[in-house]
């Protein structure tokens, strides 16, 4: 469904994203993996028409949408879940999950069945969203992308900064995302989550993917995991 | 007793007419980052179409729903048309703008209504006065409060409690993060847009029977508007209701007890606030300035260039000796904007800071020279240095609070100082002579020549505008130089590397106010004469048209920028009543076709021409 053709991306002058290709199929979950500056987050953010690539393509369902921004590429169907989290402070968690909900096709998210998945959320339906912790913004922010109705859901290192328990579940919700069949792009730092996961693993290093392959291939290739992990 | 009841609902008014314009004039801050001037414009153009309408359909409730509808279709227009194309520019070109617009629709009105003050009626229901229990009031004034807390409610409930005013909170709070979740923020934009100015049309034809109908009544309005909402915090309603309401009575009250320093007062309270609470009483943060849209760093000086400017000062020289009197006392006033220009240049364009209130500095100098000159009969040029001195002082002092800010509180506190500026310059009539101004005795000699003589004024300014250039040239070829640039590339890597740039922020504030003094007791000197108009804000807001339109960042182009403006001025103003409309068409498109400024523009053609 997603397709990145030999992708160029620039922030001003600076040549960030060298010729990247990779693709995510329908119910497919796919791990971009790869230190701090290796060019995962330029990644995604040329995905979702903050950038806009100068060379290659980025192709949704065989449509160029490179040139597209990020509002109409949202609305394509992706759901999107930042590195920072994007939380709206001053409105409350509800607001925050209702503002730019839309319905999708057939099985749909909606308050009432993001409540059962995020039982913590409906504890502060109320609140502000200034008012909420690392791993309840996080929660959150995930929550709001599937009130969205995505086909694909992309998520910028969703275990930063929280607590091993917490992301624990949020690798149960991402494992049962998945069960349901929602295709996710995942950016990764923490090698575990990955693996959890992930049916295909893409290594980045300067702008560059330098590694393609599945947990097991990932797991067994030492030189990878050393150089590029640094694991 | 009475009388302090009367004051009290005269300051709600006052306040609720004020939140009108806060409220769209805030929200459009807040969510957008843009700064409109011409949201008084359509305050006035809400009155004026306000009282067309009534003219025609002899109603006034007609009017007070078809005139902010029809002020709003203008504002969309705007925004979708003009102002879209320079978000991705900064906030810079957005004031050159919208600055134009407030000259084009000025011109509108005095062209189509004349100047002389009209008033819109009040409707028949509402005439006469009501008893209020302690004394009497007008009925009129009283439905207004009223209708005031009403829109403010509904303003409220809209915003906190629909989806559409949800969708605006998070475009205010995080406006990539919305448009990534598909919210179709250049729609909000416009809607928001739209609807703000839809408000301050409202406002206007609210106001048109109490505070009546003048072309000028937007700058009135205005400038209260921008100090309710440096006070109430930007992007926050609750903080233009209380700060409308305050600014509202305090300025009643202030009026008709305190008289003197009234206005003076409210400046204060606006400095205070800005500097005890930056984001304001209820914002709760300021949008971020986009990096100024500045001209990249100038080439250093070659041989080449170095030969075109001796061309070009020869040519100075030889062309007054082929002029009469006139051209050459305005080029001679050219070289003293020129001046005041540069060294605005040095805090805009150099340092990436962008003041609205240059002009006091301007005005110290020129106050000192006259001061000194009428109260103690100093010698006009011992006063120019005694002003260069008070303008670097006051600089020093000013700019020791605004340098820690940066983007939109920066322009609103340099904004709040130089009006504090104006208030002194405008209330000690004693000694400044107030708006009526103060005029020099005699003519000062230059070396033995009167400068009553036209060519001895045009080789004085020449002199002080060469000798000005080639100091700032030097200043900005200098490691010191490097150093504002480098702070206004990026401020955070050049902390890192150990440069204290707030003491090199203040550096260039002071130095930069020192020389816009110059300027001022130049000016004094070739003018014979100064009021408190040329410390007003729109004074600091022609400078900065001149230095933008000529390109700021670049050093030649903010006399470029002076000589047009003035040039504009002079010859539109002697061949059209119009030239205003003309100068504000002349500013907007000078945003739209060359950003960076004329020079800015020939740099760039020049870049692309060379290899």
């Amino acid at each position: 469904m997603l397709d990145l053709d030999h992708v160029d991306a620039f922030y001003g002058d600076s040549h960030i994203l060298h010729g990247v290709s990779f693709t995510v199929r329908d119910g497919e979950v796919v791990c971009l993996l790869g230190r701090n500056g290796a060019g995962k987050t330029t990644t995604i953010l040329t995905v979702m028409g903050y950038l806009h690539p100068r060379a290659g393509a980025v192709r949704y369902n065989g449509r160029d949408i490179g040139a597209l921004s990020p509002y109409a590429v949202a609305r394509l169907g992706f759901g999107f879940v930042p590195q920072e989290r994007g939380i709206f402070p001053s409105l409350t968690v509800r607001e925050n999950l209702t503002v730019f909900a839309r319905g999708g096709r057939g099985d749909d998210w909606t308050l009432e069945r993001i409540f059962v998945l995020f039982p913590g959320l409906k504890a502060r339906e109320r609140n502000l969203g200034f008012q909420l912790s690392g791993g309840e913004q996080q929660m959150l922010s995930i929550a709001r992308a599937l009130m969205l109705n995505p086909s694909l859901l992309l998520l910028d290192e969703p275990s930063e900064g929280l607590a091993p328990m917490i992301v624990q579940e949020i690798v149960q919700i991402l494992h049962r995302l998945k069960g349901e069949g929602l295709a996710i792009l995942l950016v990764e730092q923490n090698l575990r989550v990955a693996l959890a996961l992930a049916d295909r693993h893409h290594v980045m290093n300067k702008g560059e993917i330098c590694f393609t392959g599945n947990s097991a291939e990932l797991e067994s290739n030492d030189f990878v995991l050393r150089n590029y992990l640094s694991v | 007793m009475e009388l302090l009841v009367a004051q009290l609902l005269n300051g709600l008014v006052y306040g609720v007419l004020l939140f009108l314009m806060a409220a769209g004039l805030s929200l459009i801050f807040g969510l957008m980052n843009v700064v409109s001037l011409a949201h008084g414009s359509f305050f006035m153009l809400g009155a004026f179409l306000g009282l067309a309408i009534v003219q025609v359909t002899g109603s006034f409730w007609i009017a007070l729903v078809l005139a902010p509808l029809a002020v709003a279709l203008l504002g969309i227009v705007m925004e979708v048309l003009f102002l879209r194309p320079l978000y991705a520019r900064g906030h810079m070109d957005q004031v050159l703008l919208t600055f134009g617009f407030t000259f084009v629709f000025y011109d509108l009105v005095q062209t189509v209504w004349g100047r002389i003050v009209l008033r819109l009626p009040t409707p028949a229901i509402l005439q006469g006065t009501v008893d209020i229990g302690a004394g009497v009031f007008s009925a009129y004034r009283l439905f207004l409060i009223g209708f005031g807390f009403a829109i403010a409610v509904l303003l409220w409930l809209l915003l906190e409690r629909s989806r559409i005013g949800a969708m605006v909170r998070a475009g205010v709070d995080n406006a990539a993060m919305a448009a990534g979740l598909g919210g179709n923020i250049a729609l909000l934009f416009t809607g928001i847009f739209g609807f703000g100015v839809a408000l301050a049309g409202l406002g206007g034809v609210a106001a048109g029977p109490t505070l009546g109908l003048y072309p000028g009544m937007d700058t009135d309005i205005l400038i209260p508007a921008f100090i309710v909402i440096v006070i109430g915090g930007m992007g926050s309603l609750r903080g233009a209701f209380v700060g409308s309401l305050l600014i509202g009575i305090a300025d009643t009250f202030g009026k008709a007890y305190l008289q003197s320093i009234a206005l003076f007062l409210i400046y204060l309270a606006m400095t205070v606030v800005l500097l005890i609470r930056p984001q304001g009483l209820f914002g709760i943060r300021y949008a971020d300035a986009p990096p100024s849209a500045v001209a990249r760093t100038m080439p250093p000086s070659t041989k080449a260039t170095r030969a075109v400017g001796l061309i070009v000062l020869a040519v100075l020289i030889v062309l007054p000796f082929g002029l009469p009197d006139y051209p050459r006392a305005l080029i001679a006033e050219i070289y003293i904007f020129a001046i005041f220009a540069m060294s605005l240049d040095l805090i805009l364009g150099f340092s990436g800071l962008m003041s609205l209130g240059h002009a006091a500095f301007f005005g110290l100098g020129a106050y000192a020279v006259a001061v000194l000159g009428v109260q103690f009969g100093l010698d006009a040029w011992i006063g120019l240095a005694a002003g260069v001195a008070l303008a670097a002082a006051g600089a020093a002092l000013i700019g020791f609070f605004c340098v820690r800010t940066g983007g939109i509180p920066f322009l609103m506190l340099t904004l709040a100082f130089s009006q504090l500026v104006f208030s002194v310059a405008l209330k000690w009539r004693d000694v400044t002579g107030g708006s009526d101004g103060m005029a020099l005795a005699e003519q000062p000699s230059f070396f033995g020549f009167s400068l009553s003589h036209s060519l001895v004024m045009y080789f004085m300014t020449l002199m002080f505008f060469v000798a000005a250039y080639l100091g700032l040239r030097r200043l900005i070829d200098a490691p010191l130089g490097h150093v504002f640039v480098g702070i206004r590339e990026n401020e955070p890597r050049m902390a890192a590397i150990g440069y204290p740039t707030l003491a090199y922020k203040l550096v260039a504030f002071t130095i930069a106010g020192a020389i816009a003094g110059l300027a001022g007791g130049l000016y004094v000197i070739y003018n014979g004469f100064i009021s408190s108009d040329a410390v007003y804000w729109t004074a600091s807001g022609d400078i900065l048209i001149m230095t933008m339109l000529g390109g700021a960042g670049t050093l030649i182009g903010p006399p470029i920028g002076a000589a047009v403006f003035l040039l504009m001025k002079n010859v539109a103003s002697s061949y059209s009543e119009h030239w205003l409309a003309i100068i504000g068409t002349a500013f907007i498109c000078c945003v739209l076709f060359f950003p960076g400024g004329i020079w800015g523009s020939v740099q760039k053609l020049r870049g692309k021409a060379a290899p």
